[in-house]
């Protein structure tokens, strides 16, 4: 009985040390596993509960507004609501979408594109934006509901609006949200960068810098604290030496044909208007346009998109017989001190050379061929000259050059040379001729041809007519000090002439503007030009309707001017695309453009 | 009286209060943002536990063992009404509406299982035959009841209890392997029996990255809090985890990564040799008790505790699933710390019995 108690007692102390051992074991095993997450793979713990904890969120900047000579507003900021998400949040993108689309009301190829940005998003780690300039009203249910859509956020932004939409489109240019390659380049995605016009020119000193904060986040990403905040610097106001009003006349007088206004401060070459006409409505880019309305923008035969008053370079016509002249006196041409006579045609070779008026201007000199804008005087001017003289003369006054205006890209235009390689570089030369004809020389003297200049570079040269030589740096900013690229070397006399016929144009009886310039506010003097259309060929001809086809066979017309006549202060270039007869055509715009300057100085009309 | 304080395990006390202290500011610690009226009901329950405690100080266990088959019926047969007329909270049917108070007689089932198996081996081993199959019995119906419920964590509870009791008792090395066997031979049909949820919880414990923000979020951010605590810690009330609510249940079950987090690995070793003295001191106690049935119920109450915490830092940390069992003294929750500190009160007696010179006690004899 005793031995049997020992054993017990023995068995019991035995299992009892078991447990002893035991307890250490399994509270070692703890430790051990706690000494692994808190020693030995504590710093990758550490990173995470940061990761997890923190986040720094871009404070973007609000966008430098753009207003116009007299403070009206070109460009401004409106506030809206957007909504983003951060991709890497969410965890079943479609329901998500699904619910997005029905509170915001996406169409389902909308959500279809929102939803590629999203799983294609190369930094998911940063918010992408998927709608924009939504009213509270459209955001409010949404924003109730945010606490069950983790990753979703409604911000409080604003959008850019353009006013004068249409009217500055080529101008001012648009905005549009973030592409891969600016996110490259260090652009926050949801951040709206300019990509035409001033909006790009531009960018830096509109856009600002975003700030960021660093914010400490729970669990559920919203904010607890803003730990450190770098404010961004804000975009800065950019007045523009534009005034909207001329822009608005300007256009007015336009109306609805196709064309390009340039009207230019003599003096520093600050540019008091710009229209290329069709516009477009520059507000339809700010919510990511629908590629419908981008498609039918870029296949628009009207080219709305393309700014004709810099990008495009046409046949300058008869407003380069100024050029033509000028370098007659320059270089002493007999004709330039003499006159010749018109019978309606000149005889060359075996060919015939038509002037506009088939019976003839009869005597000519200088002043009144310019007035009249006779042709015949000008081929046996430029004959007289040559080709070289020519080039180099229109080169002198910014003809084939760019004209630096800030607001890429640019058109050259295109001065032929005598030098025959350069005719192989002309495009849409059909003969690429290796021998350069005389006839093509006067030809080229009355502005028909290879030759093509922009608006913007017609406007110059009238600028530089009326300010005695100086060729300027077109300036779209206001308070520019003038910047004189160049300086031609004319006499004061010999520009008189030039100036004198110019305004012979407007006042004299067989002036080519008389009818639509000479009651304008300002005396004003110019040069009209009548573009004559390459035929279109029989191709294009059956896509046309035939009033469309009439249209476009019809010449381009130019005038270019400025006013007042003794005290200039304006420059125009008026260009309308199948507009028919320069002075009829373009001279009422000029004339609209004159009263509106007029109507803002009055103490100019009185000079 | 006097007699009862000479009885005391003095350093049992200590390390309770010790980790009283601690409790009350890691719970602080995790409420304090949040709820702080739950701290307050903490300390009530504290009262309330310190009162079953001293209360259980003076009730010879005598008593004790004659109301152990009474209870132990009573619940069984609550037991059974369960899954007839119990309340199904969060997926699982364990609450029983008694008119005046909802209870769960799976966790009275705990301890009265212990204090029946300690009432069968005051007085005989577990070497075989009857001396094995009742106890069996009295673990295996009401384990059976419960796992169906489902509630996994109680039923380890019972299995781990009456498994240690029966080491304890003698039983024979061989039986406890054939049992071991048989237990993870039977692991398929548990499996077979676990709810959706609890099987998620395994399979997310072996690969918690691939579900991060559905089943392994708990456990990710555990892991992340206890890691990122390092050896020092971030402060009191400076975890960031816990603070910005990352941290699941923060004040009950995942409570040990809040310590973690803001106390580093001294709070945790500190908090571990609190435990691992508690343990020690319960099991001296069941070794030098002159009864065998306060012996045995020590170290029913021993393997409860270590079962506790070892599966809930074990869970916290990633080294099981989660099953959800608190943090003992540490958690908030009143029934769990009344019932542990009243455990404690009756280890305590234990104690206090050994000591003490009564008369119905034939000291140094094991089977009573």
């Amino acid at each position: 009985m005793h031995n049997k108690q020992l054993e017990i007692r023995h068995r019991f102390d035995v299992r009892m040390l078991i447990f002893y051992a035991a307890v250490p074991l399994l509270l070692g095993l703890l430790l051990f596993q706690i000494m692994r997450l808190q020693w030995f793979d504590h710093e990758k713990y550490m990173l995470q509960s940061e990761q997890n904890r923190l986040n720094l969120v871009p404070v973007l900047p609000v966008r430098g507004e753009i207003i116009d000579r007299h403070g009206k507003k070109l460009a401004i900021n409106r506030i809206a609501y957007r909504v983003s998400l951060i991709p890497e949040r969410i965890e079943h993108p479609d329901e998500i979408l699904d619910v997005l689309a029905g509170m915001l009301a996406w169409s389902p190829e909308q959500q279809a594109r929102i939803r590629k940005r999203i799983l294609h998003a190369r930094r998911p780690d940063r918010p992408v934006l998927v709608d924009d300039k939504l009213q509270w009203q459209e955001v409010a249910p949404l924003t109730a509901r945010l606490h069950h859509l983790p990753g979703v956020n409604v911000t409080a932004g604003s959008f850019r609006q353009y006013p004068y939409a249409e009217l500055t489109s080529h101008l001012i240019g648009y905005l549009s949200l973030a592409r891969e390659r600016d996110i490259d380049a260090g652009y926050l995605p949801s951040e709206f960068i300019g990509r035409t016009g001033v909006e790009r020119s531009f960018e830096s000193t509109l856009h600002g810098r975003p700030g960021h904060q660093r914010e400490e986040v729970d669990s559920r990403g919203r904010r607890v604290a803003v730990l450190k905040r770098t404010p961004p610097i804000m975009g800065r106001q950019l007045q523009l030496a534009l005034d909207v009003d001329v822009q608005q006349a300007a256009s007015d007088a336009l109306g609805k044909r196709t064309g390009a206004v340039v009207v230019m401060d003599v003096h520093n070459g600050a540019i008091i208007a710009m229209l290329s006409k069709p516009g477009y409505d520059t507000n339809r880019f700010i919510t990511g346009l629908e590629s419908e309305q981008w498609q039918a923008w870029l296949n628009n035969p009207e080219k709305p998109l393309l700014n004709r008053a810099t990008q495009a370079a046409y046949p300058p016509a008869s407003t380069f017989k100024l050029v033509t002249g000028m370098a007659g006196l320059q270089h002493g041409a007999r004709l330039a001190r003499g006159s010749t006579f018109c019978p309606g045609y000149l005889q060359f070779a075996d060919r015939k050379l038509r002037c506009w008026k088939r019976t003839g201007h009869g005597k000519m000199t200088l002043h009144s061929a310019l007035v009249q804008s006779c042709d015949v005087y000008f081929y046996e001017l430029g004959d007289q000259l040559g080709m070289a003289a020519i080039s180099d003369e229109a080169h002198e006054w910014g003809l084939g050059e760019k004209t630096g205006i800030d607001l890429p890209p640019e058109a050259r235009g295109i001065i032929p040379t005598h030098r025959p390689y350069m005719m192989a570089a002309i495009k849409n030369s059909q003969t690429k001729r290796k021998k350069w004809f005389r006839g093509e020389t006067m030809i080229t003297a009355i502005g028909q041809g290879a030759l093509t200049a922009t608006p913007l570079q017609i406007a110059r040269l009238a600028a530089a007519i009326a300010n005695g030589g100086d060729i300027l740096k077109p300036q779209i900013l206001a308070g520019q000090p003038a910047e004189i690229i160049h300086h031609v070397n004319i006499r004061r006399q010999d520009l008189r002439r030039i100036q004198q016929a110019m305004r012979g144009v407007v006042t004299e009886a067989h002036g080519t503007a008389r009818r639509t310039l000479s009651h304008a506010a300002w005396s004003a003097a110019g040069k009209t030009g009548t573009a004559q259309v390459i035929k279109m060929s029989q191709h294009d001809h059956k896509k046309l309707s035939r009033t469309e086809l009439l249209r476009r066979n019809r010449d381009h017309a130019w005038f270019m001017g400025y006013a007042p006549y003794k005290n200039p202060q304006i420059a125009i270039a008026v260009f309308v695309e199948h507009g028919g007869h320069g002075g009829s055509a373009a001279g009422p715009v000029a004339a609209a453009v004159i009263n509106a300057m007029a109507a803002k100085q009055p103490v100019m009309a009185a000079r | 009286m006097l007699r009862i304080f000479r009885g005391l395990d003095w350093i049992l006390l200590a390390g309770l209060l010790c980790l009283a202290t601690l409790g009350m500011l890691v719970l602080y610690a995790a409420v304090h943002q949040g709820d702080t009226g739950l701290w307050y009901k903490q300390a009530t329950y504290w009262g309330v536990g310190m009162a079953v405690f001293l209360t259980l100080c003076f009730t010879p266990l005598r008593l004790l063992g004659l109301a152990c088959w009474p209870i132990y019926g009573s619940v069984l047969l609550l037991l059974m009404l369960v899954p007839l007329i119990g309340d199904v909270h969060m997926g699982a049917r364990r609450w029983l509406d008694l008119g005046v108070a909802n209870i769960q007689p799976s966790e009275i089932m705990k301890w009265a299982l212990i204090f029946v198996l300690a009432n069968w081996f005051a007085s005989r081993e577990a070497r075989g035959g009857i001396e094995i199959i009742i106890p069996l019995l009295l673990a295996a119906v009401p384990a059976a009841l419960i796992v169906i419920q489902p509630d996994l964590g109680t039923t380890l509870v019972l299995i781990f209890a009456a498994a240690a009791m029966m080491i304890a008792a003698g039983l024979p090395w061989r039986l406890l392997a054939l049992a071991s066997a048989a237990a993870v031979a039977s692991l398929p049909v548990l499996w077979h029996f676990m709810h959706q949820y609890q099987r998620q919880r395994v399979l997310t414990l072996l690969d918690p990255q691939s579900d991060p923000l559905g089943a392994g979020y708990h456990v990710i951010q555990s892991t992340i809090a206890i890691g990122s605590g390092g050896l020092l810690g971030k402060g009191f009330l400076q975890g960031t985890q816990d603070r910005l609510h990352f941290l699941p249940e923060q004040h009950t079950d995942f409570i040990f990564s809040v310590l973690a987090e803001e106390g580093g690995l001294i709070a945790v070793t500190l908090l571990l040799a609190l435990y691992a003295l508690l343990i020690y001191r319960i099991l001296m106690i069941a070794h030098r008790a002159h009864n065998r049935f306060g012996s045995m119920l020590c170290i029913g109450v021993a393997a409860i505790f270590t079962l506790y915490i070892t599966v809930n830092i074990g869970m916290v940390s990633g080294l099981f699933p989660v099953v959800g069992l608190p943090l003992p003294f540490i958690s908030y929750g009143g029934s769990a710390l009344v019932t542990m500190l009243g455990a404690l009160g009756l280890v305590m007696r234990v104690a206090i019995e050994s000591r003490e010179n009564i008369p119905w006690q034939r000291p140094g004899s094991p089977l009573a």
